[in-house]
């Protein structure tokens, strides 16, 4: 597995005179891994030894073999074994009780406001603002698959996207013509400025990165798309932030083999993800952050599957990460008016770590009026 | 043209121009009169498959081979309608209703419980939407995907009772937990056959005690329930958001008056009033076209059936676009705006122009050099070309390149 993912091929090897340069040796990086449907944070990291836990959800509750203990009171989900070895290596850091305040049982809603990093209908990606604030360079920041994330659309800037299928520019004679619908024109509204600036895109990066994808993926999607990201930070593409996701977690019915099943591909990424990081020359730079929407109902339903909840942990992870728990764990016995879990850990003041630490970036400019920040690093 | 009705057909721009605004809205909002076009789409039947066949290989086999060639059958019956109507007016707003309904094959995975859907979407497109989400709340494919044949009085589930109201009638915020778990019951004793999409109800499985549901206290089924949630005053208001968002402008907000036009609910009388709205060439109503809707415009503008195509490439290139007919990525329905604007997105935009090009008509885009521009914005029916795209198109070399720039431009891309 780690061969398919190494590559002899650098940024710099790929680089033309005019091209940007590759990323400056020890500049940090951040992976963002969306969770999309609301991943029930009760059954990935587990409360096993609280009796609530067995009797609130007993036709979903797991049992001791499908336990990794790491505390006296607190397992791995068992298909998460990588990322439990990386725990005793104390590169992860599991943050607790992580929402926001009034937390939505809406998935768009609630999703919106993890992307915008906001409570009040901000529009655009907390990446996005942060992208609005660089020169632009097609490089900046990529999300991996066709349709752009929130979190990457900021006022004026859109990040580039990449796919696990490759790159494949346009051939034939009109081909040559394309590029010129790549630049800006002065009669051009938003959005034809935001389809030319695409345009540019897609040409920006093909020759740079479409060598650096493998032509025949293995591994399930979201080993693919890790994978990819992975060949593209050792070969010093200058990217600063990737996201890649993984849909589904929105577990109503069939939830243990459903969830049990993603973790395990999740946790399969991220294990040869950091195996072949480690190995590279970025070793220390990459940080990885793994949430979702919301976490799910601590009561099970009658269909083996939990509705939409609150709280749940968010994983930081990566060998510059100082691994443990952080923020405390919201108690089976004292939910909410909604037999939810409570908040105890605002997502902003991880995003304000991630912005301190990874993009060296003041705070307040991303998330007006926020300053709080929980550093892992 | 390009918002309500997948855009024009050879000539039509031009000739619309000439008839004037108030002909325009009247043509475009066409719909439910006889239709050539439809006509001459073969009327697509699929069979009930009946049960999966368990323990029987070879028939296993069998089963996903005809569950995939009739989804195919479906898909590519649905596109060429969009293609081929006269009137597209019905089936853009079955293809608007199958995004707000958002409901994925994947669930079900029977094509003839989407089929079932789909005509149910089509009846109801520009009827009263009272009547339409009393047909859906009993739709199978939609209890399927949102499992609610998983709701039971002692174990509710309620996935369907809160994306009703909140993706489909009210919006967020607009009701409470207790209404999502009061309404959850009301939505007990209905169970849907799989294979054909019926749903029956059971009496004895059904919550029959009194509910409180947003502030009304009664006994509710799927029906009386439907029929709360819409006469709502913010189902009006929610309803009109929603057209003015897909079809008007992303970026700002209808005017108040909007809503009053949906007062009976009366879907007709909404899109009546969002089609004469004024101040369409205001930046701020410029709309990106989805991947569906910018295929459909060039297939119409070609002269290409989408069934003529090969169905795995448009299926893979519509997919790796981010939108494929009966497979919205979740039940909030497909993105919109900037999102359909990614690089990736463009180089499979790419490879489909390319193929509807091989199989379409360049006829009016045969005429002399000098005239090429001004012939792409006729056939295409783009107001304005900018400097950029213009000089490209002059550069073109052939019928064939010509019609790949202009598809291609962001012009084309985004309805100005």
């Amino acid at each position: 597995m780690l061969a398919a993912m190494s590559t002899e091929l650098t940024f710099e090897s790929l680089a033309s005179a005019a091209s940007d340069g590759p990323l400056p040796a020890n500049t940090p990086i951040l992976v963002l891994v969306t969770l999309y449907g609301g991943n029930d944070g009760l059954n990935t990291v587990v409360p096993f030894t609280d009796p609530v836990y067995a009797s609130a959800r007993s036709n979903i509750a797991l049992t001791s073999s499908q336990l990794l203990p790491f505390t006296n009171s607190l397992a791995f989900n068992s298909s998460m074994p990588s990322i439990s070895a990386l725990y005793g290596q104390n590169k992860v850091a599991i943050v607790q009780g992580v929402s926001y305040p009034n937390p939505s049982l809406s998935h768009f809603s609630s999703m919106a406001v993890w992307q915008s990093a906001s409570l009040t209908g901000v529009s655009s990606g907390w990446i996005g603002r942060w992208l609005d604030r660089q020169p632009h360079n097609a490089f900046n920041a990529i999300g991996v698959g066709s349709t752009v994330p929130p979190s990457f659309v900021g006022e004026t800037s859109v990040a580039s996207m990449v796919d696990v299928s490759g790159i494949q520019l346009p051939w034939g004679d009109a081909a040559k013509l394309l590029p010129r619908l790549g630049r800006a024109s002065s009669s051009d509204g938003a959005l034809e400025g935001a389809a030319a600036t695409s345009i540019a895109d897609l040409f920006a990066t093909a020759s740079l990165l479409g060598p650096l994808i493998p032509t025949s993926p293995t591994g399930s999607t979201i080993f693919q798309q890790l994978s990819m990201v992975a060949t593209m930070i050792n070969a010093n593409v200058p990217t600063r932030v990737w996201e890649v996701n993984l849909s589904s977690f929105d577990t109503h019915s069939s939830e243990q083999s459903d969830q049990n099943s993603l973790l395990a591909d999740v946790d399969a990424a991220i294990g040869t993800f950091m195996t072949s990081i480690s190995a590279g020359s970025r070793a220390n730079d990459v940080t990885v952050m793994i949430y979702s929407e919301f976490g799910r109902r601590v009561e099970s339903n009658g269909s083996d599957g939990t509705d939409h909840g609150t709280s749940a942990p968010v994983l930081l992870i990566g060998n510059g990460v100082k691994g443990g728990l952080y923020g405390e764990a919201p108690p089976l016995n004292a939910l909410d008016d909604n037999g939810n879990l409570v908040v105890t850990t605002d997502f902003r003041a991880i995003y304000g770590g991630l912005l301190h630490d990874v993009l060296a970036t003041s705070v307040s400019d991303i998330i007006p009026a926020w300053n709080t920040v929980l550093s892992v690093h | 043209m390009h918002r309500f009705n997948f855009g024009p057909t050879p000539g039509q721009y031009a000739e619309l121009l000439r008839s004037g605004v108030s002909a325009t809205q009247s043509t475009v909002l066409e719909h439910g009169g006889a239709d050539p076009g439809l006509d001459s789409v073969r009327p697509l039947v699929l069979a009930d498959l009946g049960p999966y066949p368990n323990n029987d290989p070879a028939a296993e086999t069998a089963f996903w081979k005809r569950i995939e060639s009739d989804s195919n059958k479906l898909v590519m019956w649905w596109l060429d309608r969009m293609v081929a109507a006269r009137s597209p007016l019905s089936e853009r707003m079955t293809w608007f209703w199958h995004g707000h309904w958002a409901t994925s094959i994947s669930a079900i995975s029977y094509p003839l419980a989407m089929m079932k859907q789909n005509n149910t979407l089509r009846r109801h497109a520009l009827a009263n939407f009272r009547d339409m989400t009393k047909a859906m709340v009993v739709d199978g494919a939609f209890n399927v995907w949102l499992n609610n044949d998983q709701n039971y009085i002692d174990s509710p589930n309620e996935n369907m009772a809160r994306e009703l109201m909140e993706l489909m009638t009210l919006g967020v915020n607009k009701f409470s937990q207790h209404d999502v778990t009061a309404a959850a019951r009301a939505l007990t004793g209905y169970s849907t056959n799989y294979s054909n999409g019926r749903v029956t109800f059971k009496a004895k499985e059904h919550y029959s005690e009194p509910l409180t549901i947003l502030g009304s206290r009664s006994k509710f089924d799927a029906a009386s329930l439907a029929t709360l949630v819409v006469s709502k005053p913010q189902n009006a208001r929610f309803i009109a958001d929603r057209l003015w968002f897909r079809f008007v402008s992303g970026s700002s907000k209808p005017p108040v008056s909007l809503a009053r036009s949906f007062a009976s609910r009366d879907i007709s009388s909404l899109v009546d009033a969002l089609v004469r709205t004024t101040g369409w060439a205001s930046p701020a109503h410029d709309l990106v076209k989805s991947p569906v809707e910018w295929f459909v415009g060039a297939c119409r503008a070609l002269r290409v059936r989408p069934s003529r195509l090969d169905s795995g490439g448009l299926q893979w290139e519509l997919s790796q676009m981010g939108q494929f007919p009966f497979n919205p990525p979740n039940v909030g329905g497909w993105t919109y705006g900037q999102a359909w604007l990614s690089p990736v997105a463009y180089q499979y935009r790419f490879e489909l122009a390319q193929s509807i090009v091989e199989k379409g008509d360049l006829a009016p885009l045969s005429v002399a050099r000098s005239k090429v521009v001004q012939a792409c914005a006729d056939w295409l029916g783009v107001a304005d070309w900018s400097r950029r795209t213009g000089a490209a198109l002059a550069a073109a070399k052939s019928p064939a390149d010509l019609a790949l720039v202009a598809l291609l431009s962001p012009e084309y891309m985004v309805s100005a």
